[in-house]
């Protein structure tokens, strides 16, 4: 393996619009909505013909004739057919944990560019045979003699033709996320008016930053959708606060409103070395500088699901000898509101920074007014693996347009799991 | 030319373009039939036709293609098929539409045509001209968006019977990839291919859809429709096409549903020749190029 590293460009990105989940993209899949992400980026840097390193991709909710979905889709797009791809799953985290893989390999110098990139469709779940049913037939088709196949099949029983549609549910808990996140929002003391005032923080920055024209060179139709779906301009604290919760019961502080819905959609981001980048005259808008996947054990030391990007910005901080204080955007996953606000009373805690992070004290607050300056998965929402490339993409712009400075991402995951990322602009820190 | 306010509705149509097939009927002025040549100005104009989104999406998923931003190259045909049928069942159309034969289809995309294009669709229709098998005649469609030509169509049918004129006219020789191009891709196609597509084309003309009503039209099966094939054949090529380009393709044998058939494609120099084939005894079905138009050159020749 090489000893020296090189640097990694994020040479731009591209997303369809997201949709909410059975609207505007009901009777697309997976493969339809990535290679859409993948037709607007290719385009856009007109990588027709291209041999890449590689592309990774993945989706979250998969059909199984979906095995491999990111092969599939770059066949399907006019990249050289010579380009490797592979499918990552690592639920929420799969966005920025793909755009990681690739950025070190061109690091190491194994490859030069490469794409990352994730999809999700809510409208087009995959739903499975019923379980029992499924045993039965594999039973039957074990069986070598048509009478033992006879005898297999009249186990099947009309209940059996009952689907098992998949659910946002943790296997090892039998509880749902937003149940999880409910605990933690009780656990950490998250008030409702402060859930609902980052959601409306969402709306209005998403829609001010389209308003700008932010997302013009990042977004590229589909279906006749040209901005996200569930984007509502005219938000505020007063509606929000007529909303009923959804978590937590009947005093439960969690609603459909600050909270992500289930939506559908896809997001690309291309990544290279500068040298690449340069020979084709292509931008580069930011450099990967860091990344960070942690876990926690929320099935028997009952840590919060969602806690686990708090681990992984303390582990990442430690190497990198930063403070949390030292970025000028902060790009937290706003899976829940209460997920964002829980993470960062936690990084503000002496007790958690002491005891579960091993640190001499807080890590401290951070200013609110660089927090998810261009909208949030609470605005744009969140089709799982789509997410980690569009906040990639629009990171990355924003600190091209600054010229200076550097943003961090952090990102929750299903299973206790937590990604984040450092980005540094392209003329270095401030 | 007459313009349309919304897209004809097909039955009436198919019955009207059945009628012919009924003695005498043809003599009714609002009944094609009663022979002879095929009058000038039989034209038709439908504006502002945007498709909607799960059609696209049905059509997409039978043909093969994925669902992008831009609709399936063959995809204005299936918005000009109404109006096709009306073209062919107008009182002064000389004979019935009911057993004429898809014999050949070009279709020139200046630009892919997206979801947001408002498509102004002309039709209109050839001469007769003679055919070794009969006579034939092209459909000429037209797909504008905002005065600027998308999209050309002619879809050539013949109709089987005596050739008229004295000359033996030849069909013209037809490129063809020869069979040591091995198929790179079989396909499976289902029984119900022809009703599938049917539905989502709205051409449920009976030779597609069971072989109890092919078989009074002289077919011992259904048959897959000849756009289904061609679309199919696109779908194939999809990362391949290029933003601008000529599709020709010549319908040779139909293909008997169910059925197994193979797909081969080559190249030479600039242009793309497909086929598609029998999948036990190699008996061609469709013959087909692509070549990129001359403003386009770059692109297609990666």
């Amino acid at each position: 393996m090489k000893k020296k590293t090189r640097k990694v460009a994020v040479v731009g990105a591209n997303r369809i619009p997201f949709a909410r989940s059975n609207g505007t993209y009901t009777h697309a899949s997976n493969q339809d909505m990535l290679t859409a992400a993948l037709d607007g980026l290719i385009d856009r840097f007109a990588l027709d013909g291209e041999r890449l390193g590689e592309v990774a991709g993945g989706a979250v909710l998969k059909h199984s004739r979906d095995r491999d979905l990111t092969r599939e889709s770059v066949l399907g797009t006019r990249l050289a057919a010579e380009t490797p791809a592979y499918d990552v799953q690592q639920a929420c985290g799969t966005g920025l944990e793909t755009t990681i893989l690739v950025a070190n390999k061109i690091a190491l110098g194994q490859i030069d560019a490469g794409i990352a990139c994730g999809a999700d469709t809510t409208s087009d779940a995959p739903i499975s045979l019923n379980e029992e049913l499924r045993e039965t037939l594999l039973e039957a088709n074990r069986q070598t003699t048509t009478l033992g196949r006879i005898r297999a099949l009249t186990n099947v029983r009309p209940g059996h033709l009952v689907p098992s549609i998949p659910r946002n549910e943790e296997p090892r808990t039998g509880l749902s996320m937003g149940e999880h996140c409910a605990i933690m929002a009780k656990d950490w003391d998250i008030v409702r008016t402060e859930q609902d005032q980052l959601a409306v923080d969402s709306h209005h920055r998403l829609a001010a930053a389209y308003e700008r024209g932010f997302f013009e060179d990042l977004i590229t139709p589909y279906l006749g959708l040209r901005q996200d779906q569930n984007l509502r301009p005219d938000s505020s604290l007063e509606k929000l606060s007529k909303l009923k919760p959804v978590f937590g019961g009947p005093e439960g502080t969690m609603t459909a409103a600050n909270s992500t819905p289930l939506s559908d959609g896809a997001s690309a981001v291309l990544l290279a070395s500068e040298d690449w980048a340069k020979e084709r005259g292509l931008p580069i808008l930011a450099y990967v500088e860091e990344a960070q996947t942690a876990a926690v054990d929320h099935v028997h030391k009952r840590e919060g699901l969602l806690m686990a990007p708090a681990y992984a910005m303390s582990e990442m901080l430690g190497r990198t000898g930063l403070g949390l204080q030292a970025f000028d955007y902060y790009e937290i996953h706003e899976a829940f509101a209460a997920q964002v606000l829980c993470t960062l009373k936690a990084w503000e805690s002496d007790d958690f920074c002491r005891e579960k992070l091993g640190r001499s004290e807080a890590m401290g607050p951070i200013d609110r007014s660089k927090l998810n300056v261009n909208g949030g998965s609470l605005a744009a929402a969140h089709p799982f693996a789509a997410t980690g490339g569009r906040i990639v993409g629009a990171l990355a712009k924003q600190l091209h347009e600054d010229g200076k400075g550097r943003g961090v991402i952090s990102i929750c995951a299903a299973g206790g799991q937590g990604v984040v990322a450092i980005l540094e602009a392209p003329g270095g820190n401030k | 030319m007459s313009t349309l306010d919304s897209s004809p509705s097909i039955l009436p149509l198919y019955v009207k373009a059945a009628l012919p097939l009924l003695p005498g009927a043809s003599s009714l002025p609002f009944v094609p039939g009663g022979g002879g040549e095929i009058p000038s100005g039989l034209e038709l104009e439908l504006k502002g036709v945007r498709p909607e989104r799960d059609r696209v999406a049905d059509y997409a998923k039978v043909c093969g293609f994925r669902l992008r931003e831009e609709l399936p190259p063959t995809f204005p045909h299936i918005l000009a098929f109404p109006l096709h049928m009306a073209v062919m069942s107008d009182g002064r159309f000389p004979f019935g539409a009911v057993g004429l034969v898809h014999i050949e289809n070009t279709i020139t995309r200046h630009r892919p045509v997206t979801f947001e294009d408002a498509q102004d669709i002309r039709v209109g229709v050839s001469r007769l001209k003679a055919h070794p098998k009969g006579q034939s005649f092209s459909l000429l469609t037209e797909v504008g968006v905002e005065g600027e030509t998308v999209w050309t169509e002619t879809s050539t049918m013949l109709r089987r019977g005596k050739t008229f004129g004295e000359e033996q006219a030849e069909p013209a020789p037809f490129p063809t990839l020869g069979a040591e191009t091995p198929a790179s891709a079989t396909w499976r196609l289902s029984g119900d291919l022809g009703r599938r597509y049917g539905a989502v084309s709205g051409d449920r003309n009976p030779i597609h859809m069971h072989a109890l009503t092919a078989r009074p039209l002289g077919f011992d099966s259904a048959i897959a429709h000849g756009m289904w094939t061609l679309a199919r054949s696109l779908a194939q090529l999809e990362n391949r096409l290029p933003d601008s380009f000529t599709v020709a393709a010549r319908f040779r044998r139909p293909i008997h549903l169910p059925g197994r058939v193979g797909f081969a494609s080559g190249d030479e120099g600039e242009r793309t020749l497909f086929s598609v084939r029998d999948a036990g005894d190699g008996t061609p079905h469709l013959d087909g190029t692509i070549d990129p138009l001359p403003t386009d050159t770059a692109k297609a020749s990666v």
